[in-house]
C-alpha cells in the first residue's frame, strides 16, 4: 500500500499506523523484538536536500532488518537527464521492494506510484504533503495530551509553502482536532475554502486557548520574493515565545518540524523550555517510519512483535 | 462528379438557414442547397436523415507544431485530426521552431497543407506578432500578410511590455490584420501550473491567479479601443475577462473572443490530482467562471469556440505537474464536448452552435469559409454531424499524434460523421453502422 498523502487516507488507517508506531516505540525502549523484514530492500530517492528525514528512514529500515539503497540527485542518472519516470522504472526492474521518495515537485510521489509496483512512501513532495512528519507529530501530541480528538491546534507561519502544514492539517482534522492556520496574508493560500481549518492573520487570536502550537520553518528566501518585509518584522509578529504563549493554554505544547531558525520562528527559551516537544518529534519520526515500513511489507497483516516468523518474502 | 447529401437538417448561419433538405456538391463546389434538382444523377448519395448538414467547421486556434516539433504533431497528422473533428479550416499558431516570423515559413506551411495527405483541409497560418516571438520588435507583418497569414499573435509568449503591444497594434491596424492575444501577466502567473484557488491550495501547486489573465485582457482591450486594431482574445477563462470584454465591446473596441471546450466543460475541481492531462494555459478555473462563461456564450459576448489543440508527446507529459508542458489536444473532441455541454443543455440552439463553430470564427479572421452559399468558399466545405449519436472517446484511436486529453473514456452525444473539403471526404468509422441502423 502506498503512503502518498494524508488527505487520501482513511482515519482508521492513520490510527492503526499511530498504534503501530507506539508499539514500535515501546518495544524499542523495552529492548524487546520488533518485526523484521530481512531480504526487503527499499530504494530511498532523496532528490531534494534532507538530513533528518533521510536519517530517520535509514534508522527505521535498520531496526527492521531491511536493506536500503540511497540515491540523491548527484550520482544518479537523473543528473544525466534521465526522467523521473525512467528512474522509477529502472528501480522497479532492479526489483526494489519499495520506494521512499523526497522530491521538490508536488505530486512527484503520485507520479512514481504510477510506474512502480511496490509501495511508494512519500517523504515530502514539493509544497504538497509530508505524511510521515505529520504522523510523527500526531504521535508526539497523543503522547503528551493522551488524545487528539477535541484539541485546538494552531499552525503558525509559512503555511502556503509548507507540506508539513498540509499533512498535519488533514491528519489533525481527520482525527477530530480543531485546526487554526495563522500567518501573514502573503504566506497563506489566498483561497482556503477547501482546507478544513480556520484562518487567522494575527498571532494572538490564532493561538488563543491552543493546546498545541506548531511553528513552521520560515525559509529566508521568502524575504527575497518580498513575501515578508524582514526577518525582524516577521519575528515581532509571529514568533512563538513566552509572551505569545500567555494566550494559549498553560500546558500548551510547542512543536517545530525543523530545521529551526532559533530566534526567528521560536525563541531559545521556548524551544528549550518544558513545553517544547521538538526533540520528541524527531525521536518519534523513527518509530513512525518503522510502522510505515511494517505496514508496507506485512502484506496487510499488522501483527504484534512476533511477525518475524509470519513475514513472507 | 456530383455528390448529394439527402434529407438532412441544413444549418447555415451565414444565411440564417435551418431547414430539412438536400445539398449537392458538383465538381467540388456547392451547387444547390435546400432542394436538389435531379438527385438521381448523383454519383454518390449520402442519406443524412437525422443529421445536420453544416458549413465546414473553422478552428482559429490550433498548434500544428511544424516546423520544429513534429514529434508532437505534424501538418499532416494535424489536418487529419481536423477532418476527423469536422473542421475544414484551421488556423495554426506560430510558436514553432523557428517561429512563424518569416514569409518563407508561411510558404512552407501552405505548401505542406496543400499536399494530398492533408485531406483538403485548409490551413490558415497565424504569423508571429514579434520577431522570434520575443515580445520586443514587431515582425515584418506586411510581408507576412502578403505570404498569407490571416492574423498575428505571440500566443504562448504573451507580450509583457505595453508599449510593444501598442506599436504592434498600430501596425496591424494599418494592415487591417487581426491581432490575437494570449493574455497573461507573467509577473503574476509565471511558474504557476494551475488555477490559483482552493484546489491549488490543497495540492500545494503554485497557482496562476485569474488577475494575471484579466489585467492583460483589460490592457489589450484598451489598446484596441485606442488604436481600433481588430483584437481577438484567445481562450477566455475567467468571469472577469468576460466582463471586461463585454465592457470593451460596449465602448466600441473592435474586440472578439473565443472559448475552449475544456473551459466550459471542466473546472479545477474536476482534475484528477497531478494528472498532467489537466494542465493547460489558461488553466481550468472555477464553477463561478464556468457559469459566467456559459452565460456569455449564450448571450454572445463570447463569439466563437476554438480548441487550442496543443499536442505533446507522452514523454513530455509523463513528468511532474510543475515540469509538464501546458496544453491538451482538442480537434477530435470539440464537437462532442460542444454538443454535449452546450447544445443538448440548451445553451445554444443548433444554428447558434454552428455559428460559433464555423460562421463566426470565419468572420473574425476574414476567412473564405463558414458558409454553404455557392461560390463563397474556394471549394465546397461541408460537415455532416450526427447530433444524437452517443460515443466514448478513446484517445488511442485519434489521428493526432498527441494523446494528451482529459476526455479519454468520456462519453459524448454528437459526432462529426462526414467532412467534405477540397474534393476529399473524411468518413467516420461509425458511419456505416449508423447507416445500417437507419436501413
Amino acid at each position: 500500500m502506498h503512503l502518498l498523502a494524508i488527505r487520501e487516507m482513511e482515519p482508521a488507517r492513520i490510527e492503526q499506523l499511530l498504534e503501530s508506531s507506539q508499539r514500535m516505540k515501546r518495544a524499542t525502549i523495552d529492548g524487546s523484538k520488533v518485526p523484521q523484514f530481512p531480504g526487503r530492500v527499499v530504494g530511498m530517492l532523496f532528490l531534494e536536500d534532507s538530513t533528518r528525514t533521510r536519517v530517520s528512514f535509514e534508522q527505521a529500515a535498520r531496526k527492521l532488518g531491511m536493506g536500503f539503497s540511497i540515491f540523491g540527485m548527484q550520482g544518479t542518472s537523473l543528473s544525466k537527464g534521465e526522467s523521473l519516470k525512467d528512474t522509477v522504472l529502472t528501480l522497479k526492474y532492479e526489483r526494489l521492494d519499495g520506494l521512499v521518495m523526497r522530491h521538490n515537485a508536488s505530486g512527484a510521489a503520485h507520479l512514481a506510484a504510477r510506474f512502480f509496483d511496490g509501495p511508494v512512501i512519500n517523504a515530502g513532495d514539493g509544497m504538497h504533503e509530508h505524511p510521515t512528519q505529520a504522523l510523527a507529530d500526531a504521535l508526539t501530541i497523543a503522547e503528551r495530551k493522551g488524545k487528539i480528538q477535541g484539541l485546538k491546534v494552531a499552525i503558525v507561519g509559512d503555511v502556503m509553502h509548507s507540506r508539513v502544514a498540509r499533512s498535519n492539517l488533514w491528519l489533525l482534522h481527520k482525527l477530530g482536532a480543531e485546526v487554526h492556520l495563522v500567518g501573514p496574508r502573503n504566506l497563506l493560500p489566498r483561497h482556503t475554502g477547501k482546507l478544513p481549518a480556520s484562518v487567522h492573520h494575527d498571532l494572538l487570536p490564532g493561538i488563543e486557548d491552543a493546546d498545541v502550537v506548531m511553528a513552521l520553518r520560515l525559509q529566508k528566501e521568502r524575504m527575497d520574493g518580498g513575501l515578508i518585509s524582514s526577518l525582524g518584522e516577521y519575528a515581532s509578529l509571529y514568533q512563538i515565545n513566552a509572551r505569545a504563549l500567555a494566550n494559549a493554554k498553560p500546558d500548551c505544547i510547542v512543536m517545530h518540524p525543523g530545521p529551526i531558525n532559533r530566534g526567528l520562528e521560536v525563541d531559545d527559551q521556548t524551544a528549550d523550555g518544558p513545553n517544547s516537544v521538538i526533540v520528541n518529534q524527531v525521536e518519534n519520526g523513527v518509530f513512525v517510519r518503522m510502522a510505515v515500513f511494517a505496514e508496507a511489507f506485512s502484506n496487510g497483516h499488522m501483527e504484534q512483535p512476533k511477525t518475524k516468523k509470519a513475514t513472507k518474502k | 462528379m456530383k455528390i448529394v447529401l439527402k434529407n438532412g437538417r441544413i444549418l447555415d448561419p451565414s444565411q440564417d438557414l435551418d431547414m430539412v433538405g438536400d445539398v449537392s456538391i458538383v465538381n467540388d463546389q456547392i451547387a444547390e442547397v435546400g432542394r436538389v434538382s435531379s438527385p438521381e444523377d448523383a454519383d454518390e448519395t449520402y442519406d443524412c436523415t437525422g443529421m445536420w448538414i453544416t458549413p465546414g467547421l473553422v478552428d482559429l486556434h490550433v498548434h500544428l507544431r511544424e516546423p520544429g516539433f513534429s514529434h508532437k504533431e505534424s501538418i499532416i497528422t494535424g489536418t487529419q485530426a481536423a477532418a476527423a473533428g469536422g473542421f475544414t479550416t484551421i488556423c495554426c499558431m506560430p510558436n514553432t521552431s523557428p517561429p512563424l516570423d518569416d514569409p518563407a515559413l508561411i510558404d512552407f506551411i501552405l505548401d505542406r497543407s496543400a499536399s494530398p495527405e492533408a485531406g483538403g483541409i485548409f490551413v490558415a497560418p497565424i504569423g508571429a506578432l514579434t520577431k522570434g516571438m520575443k515580445g520586443e520588435r514587431p515582425s515584418d507583418l506586411a510581408s507576412l500578410r502578403r505570404a498569407g497569414i490571416v492574423a498575428a499573435s505571440d500566443d504562448a509568449f504573451p507580450i509583457q511590455d505595453a508599449q510593444v503591444m501598442l506599436r504592434c497594434m498600430e501596425l496591424c491596424r494599418q494592415l487591417d490584420l487581426p491581432v490575437a492575444t494570449h493574455c497573461e501577466d507573467l509577473s503574476l502567473a509565471g511558474g504557476g501550473s494551475m488555477n490559483e484557488g482552493s484546489v491549488s491550495a490543497v495540492l500545494g501547486l503554485k497557482g496562476m491567479p485569474r488577475t494575471a489573465e484579466e489585467i492583460q485582457v483589460a490592457r489589450n482591450c484598451m489598446l484596441s479601443l485606442e488604436t481600433l486594431c481588430p483584437l481577438h482574445i484567445l481562450h477566455v477563462s475567467t468571469w472577469g475577462s468576460v466582463e471586461i470584454i463585454k465592457q470593451a465591446k460596449y465602448l466600441g473596441a473592435p474586440v472578439t473572443c473565443e472559448v475552449c471546450p475544456h473551459h466550459f466543460s471542466l473546472i479545477d475541481e474536476d482534475m484528477i490530482p497531478f494528472d498532467t492531462n489537466y494542465k493547460m494555459n489558461p488553466p481550468l478555473r472555477t464553477k463561478v467562471d464556468q457559469d459566467l462563461i456559459l452565460q456569455a456564450i449564450e448571450e454572445g459576448t463570447i463569439d466563437c469556440i476554438a480548441t487550442d489543440h496543443a499536442p505533446h508527446a507522452a514523454h513530455e507529459k509523463d513528468r511532474t505537474f510543475d515540469e509538464a508542458p501546458f496544453g491538451i489536444v482538442g480537434l477530435e473532441t470539440a464537437v462532442g464536448v460542444t454538443l454535449t455541454h452546450l447544445t443538448h443543455k440548451g445553451v445554444l440552439s443548433p444554428l447558434e452552435t454552428i455559428r460559433r463553430l464555423s460562421t463566426r470564427p470565419a468572420e473574425i479572421f476574414r476567412l473564405d469559409a463558414g458558409t454553404l452559399k455557392p461560390g463563397r468558399t474556394p471549394v465546397a466545405q461541408v460537415t455532416v454531424i450526427d447530433p444524437a449519436i452517443e460515443w466514448t472517446f478513446d484517445v488511442n484511436k485519434t489521428f493526432s499524434k498527441g494523446k494528451n486529453s482529459p476526455y479519454h473514456g468520456a462519453t459524448f452525444r454528437g459526432k462529426p460523421m462526414l467532412t467534405f473539403s477540397g474534393g476529399e471526404v473524411y468518413c467516420d468509422a461509425l458511419w456505416p453502422q449508423r447507416i445500417a441502423m437507419m436501413a
